[in-house]
């Protein structure tokens, strides 16, 4: 075949951005709060909870791939949806693999909260709406690392967006999946091209990682 | 543990470890062959491939990928022999002398599968390029291998029969770059129209609720041949092995077991033998 | 010169749970009133810090009520000053979210704050960064910032050495009287409570078991147990006698070991007698008045500052404390026979109830 053109890339890149970072906006979106919620209290359940979330940080993310596989596929509980081999399906599993990670970290750096810190900030007599702006603020250390980590998670996977996916060409072909096939198939410019781009994201997301790390150490 | 420990654990482990794969080396096959998924999907290379260890002694190695990385393997002396099913290729392939022989074993036909209300009428087609042209109207979903595989190579054949754009895209046709499994898959997952060889189509159908909808043809017929590699290229024993390979494909016994292979699973046979 | 009543206890139930259960704080009328500080002592686990966390409203009670007084804010310093990320400033301007002051007006606020605490020179520091004593100012600043009506502190000094207990103490002192605030603080360091409090509230096992002005509690605990938190550790019983002794009545301990006090409990009384160690005194042979009887130096501990000198008396231990490297201090031995003397009035007696 022809020697990687320009628009095919521009085109897989920018595709896989927008699946990633839709997956990470709407794991922020759903796992912060619960995050925030499960850090602040203690109530019976909390270790249940916990546990729950440290089994799906763990779950392999091909094995996600296969659930929500199944979960969608035609003659599956959601099938009506339509949503296999669809943009749509990746996102989804994106978010499942991203969620865990997003609530863990999340919860992680509430509960290294100083258990007076509430207290105090309520005794200044702080609107609620000023509160929880606080409380953001005092782990957003930790939440950027969370964030990072998890887009750096989503941008590098591969069996799940594949299984859900479907690889289609320009319909749901990402990075991963590209390069995957471009390698099964011998071509290995196309493969090294794309696999240039995603090392190249990687190591800004690193990068980035970094400078969040130093900045609170400083 | 100490570090130092720690140290020499590493290194007997890596020593441990190169001398098994030194050794797995050794173990490896006696002849490297190299075919497509399909081939192996079906089974009848395995079924096959024990026979020939058990009448020559020779293990055989099988790397199984698509038509067109095959040909490049046998192109760059990576392989000993092939069993490919894409002539073009493969007679360029004797042209430039990478390969010595050519020789056609068995065949069987593509079928083009589709949903079984056949929105596009693919069952009234005269003939394969019909079908796709009346699919290419009908602007309905296909889903193609997009692979550069002997199927998709085929795909391509018929779309310039049927007058179309070999990179010809209309809105629904979708292009998966992967196996011929995934894209059965893809297809019935989006009711869609799909060119695949007959052996996973068939192992396919169920699951998968399409219909073949086409009649063997001559635009259809699928050869498949055995291709060996350039014996300069080779080691003398590999290029010897890879004779009697071609040899055991040729014989009435494999020929007959050829014929045979499917009917017990599918109710027909997958392959038609040349030879008999 | 303490003002008017800026928050009021009535009637006051919390439960709460602790180490060794739950128990039940009660407080049957407690007030704190501007340009006052209340000290608030009593034994570890006995609610303090429950009472201190239910004036601030963090405590839901089981019955009864604290009520403000006044308009102003309420608020609490706790026994861990929590800084916020960010600036010193940043921290204290905290207190102004989502309250309508200027911008202007905050600066100008955040600039008071620290410098009534002498942290203004730490403004943009990170608070991360700051001391242990530091974040206590800082905690303090931000406190003060709101300017408050009553403010409720839970160990302001846990952790700081004697200098820097010393000079926040007389910030804060200093502090209470500009601002006029009411102030109520928890601390079981006696000279802190002897140092910075007005009135002082003892709590024993959950309950107000006494509460007045600063001389009143030190001097006239109510119980033994109150005499023992507030520091009259001196606690021995005797019996009052028969003859009276000029105007006073004589307490007898034992044949040789007689107390004079001024009293109105009848002869023949059972009595705890109480003597706060620094108003004991070991006889240095002027023939001091008030003689009380002979002990002898069972224990001397020498801290360089102080030396507290525990005594045989009359089959108890008493103690009292002299100036290191001074008169007595430093020619007493252990085994020295020595005679003690308090002033009536500074001896102090509390009945001895029966069960």
């Amino acid at each position: 075949m022809d020697p990687p053109s320009a628009a095919m890339l521009v085109e897989i890149t920018a595709r896989t951005l927008v699946v990633c970072l839709t997956a990470l906006a709407i794991s922020l979106a759903v796992g912060l709060p619960i995050g925030i919620a499960l850090g602040r209290r203690h109530f019976r359940g909390r270790v249940a909870a916990v546990s729950l979330i440290n089994t799906g940080m763990g779950a392999p993310p091909v094995v996600v791939g296969l659930i929500v596989y199944l979960a969608l596929q035609r003659n599956g509980p959601f099938g009506a949806l339509s949503w296999l081999y669809s943009l749509e399906a990746m996102v989804l599993a994106q978010v499942v693999i991203a969620l865990p990670l997003v609530v863990g970290i999340t919860l992680a750096a509430v509960g290294s909260l100083d258990e007076d810190w509430e207290l105090q900030v309520r005794t200044l007599g702080v609107p609620k709406r000023w509160r929880l702006w606080l409380l953001v603020r005092e782990i957003r250390l930790g939440l950027l690392a969370a964030v990072i980590t998890a887009l750096g998670g989503i941008l590098s996977e591969v069996g799940a967006v594949m299984a859900v996916g479907g690889n289609l060409d320009g319909e749901t072909r990402v990075l991963t999946t590209a390069i995957l096939m471009h390698t099964q198939m011998g071509q290995l410019e196309d493969a090294l091209a794309l696999g240039a781009i995603l090392l190249g994201l990687m190591l800004m997301l690193a990068g980035l990682l970094t400078v969040v790390q130093q900045s609170g150490r400083s | 543990m100490t570090r130092l420990r720690f140290l020499y654990l590493l290194i007997a482990v890596a020593l441990a470890v190169f001398a098994c794969s030194d050794r797995a080396e050794e173990e490896e096959g006696d002849l490297l062959l190299v075919t497509t998924t399909s081939v192996r999907d079906t089974g009848l290379l395995g079924a096959l491939l024990t026979v020939f260890e058990e009448q020559t002694g020779i293990r055989a190695q099988v790397i199984a990928v698509g038509s067109g990385a095959a040909l490049r393997m046998g192109r760059d002396g990576n392989a000993d022999v092939l069993l490919t099913h894409a002539p073009e290729g493969e007679q360029k392939l004797v042209a430039s002398g990478a390969a010595v022989s050519r020789t056609p074993i068995m065949e069987n036909y593509f079928v083009i599968a589709g949903p079984p209300e056949d929105p596009a009428g693919v069952r009234n087609a005269s003939s394969p390029a019909d079908a796709i042209r009346r699919i290419a109207d009908s602007n309905a979903p296909f889903a193609s291998r997009g692979d550069d595989s002997g199927t998709h190579r085929r795909e391509v054949a018929l779309f310039k029969e049927a007058g179309l754009d070999p990179d010809a895209r209309w809105s629904s046709f979708l292009s998966s770059g992967t196996g011929m499994g995934q894209t059965l898959e893809i297809a019935g997952e989006k009711r869609a129209y799909v060119l695949s060889d007959i052996g996973t189509f068939l192992a396919f159908r169920e699951r998968i609720e399409l219909e073949s909808l086409s009649k063997p043809a001559p635009s259809l017929r699928n050869v498949y041949s055995v291709l060996r590699v350039n014996p300069d290229w080779l080691d003398p024993e590999r290029a010897e092995s890879a004779k009697q390979f071609e040899a055991f494909m040729l014989a009435l016994e494999t020929q007959r077991m050829i014929a045979d292979f499917g009917r017990e699973r599918f109710g027909r046979p997958l392959f038609q033998p040349l030879h008999l | 010169m303490s003002g008017a009543t800026a928050l009021s206890v009535r009637d006051l139930r919390v439960e709460l749970q602790s180490r060794r259960g739950s128990f039940l704080l009660t407080a049957d009328a407690l007030d704190l009133n501007a340009r006052e500080a209340l000290v608030i002592l009593g034994p570890n686990g006995s609610g303090k810090s429950t009472l201190v966390r239910a004036l601030a409203g963090l405590e839901r009670p089981a019955s009864g009520h604290v009520t403000s007084a006044v308009t102003g804010a309420v608020t609490m310093v706790f026994q861990r000053p929590a800084p916020l990320a960010g600036s010193v400033a940043h921290n204290v301007h905290i207190a102004f979210l989502g309250k309508k002051l200027s911008g202007a007006e905050r600066r100008a606020r955040v600039v008071e704050a620290l410098e009534r605490f002498k942290i203004d020179h730490l403004a943009e520091h990170r608070a991360a960064t700051l001391s242990g004593g530091e974040l206590r100012r800082l905690a303090l600043s931000r406190a003060f910032a709101l300017r408050p009506a009553v403010l409720l502190l839970d160990e302001p000094f846990a952790g700081l050495d004697a200098d820097g207990q010393a000079a926040l103490s007389l910030d804060l002192r200093r502090a209470i009287s500009d601002t006029g605030v009411a102030v109520a603080m928890v601390t079981h360091d006696l000279r802190r409570a002897m140092l910075l409090s007005d009135r002082i509230a003892v709590l024993i096992d959950g309950k107000l078991a006494q509460i007045g002005s600063r001389d009143d509690v030190l001097e006239r605990p109510t119980t033994p147990d109150i005499a023992r938190v507030v520091g009259m550790t001196n606690l021995v019983q005797g019996v009052v006698g028969e003859e009276p002794h000029g105007d006073l009545a004589l307490v007898e301990v034992d044949a040789q070991h007689r107390v004079a006090t001024r009293t109105a409990y009848a002869a023949g009384t059972r009595v705890w007698v109480g003597i706060r160690p620094e108003h004991l005194k070991l006889d240095i042979g002027r023939g001091d008045v008030d003689p009380i009887g002979e002990g002898v130096v069972r224990e001397i501990i020498n801290d360089g500052v102080s030396v507290s000198v525990g005594i045989d008396w009359a089959g108890s231990e008493l103690r009292t404390h002299l100036m290191a490297g001074r008169g007595l201090a430093r020619t007493i031995e252990v085994g020295s026979k020595v005679s003690l003397s308090a002033s009536p009035e500074q001896v102090h007696l509390i009945p001895v109830r029966a069960g």
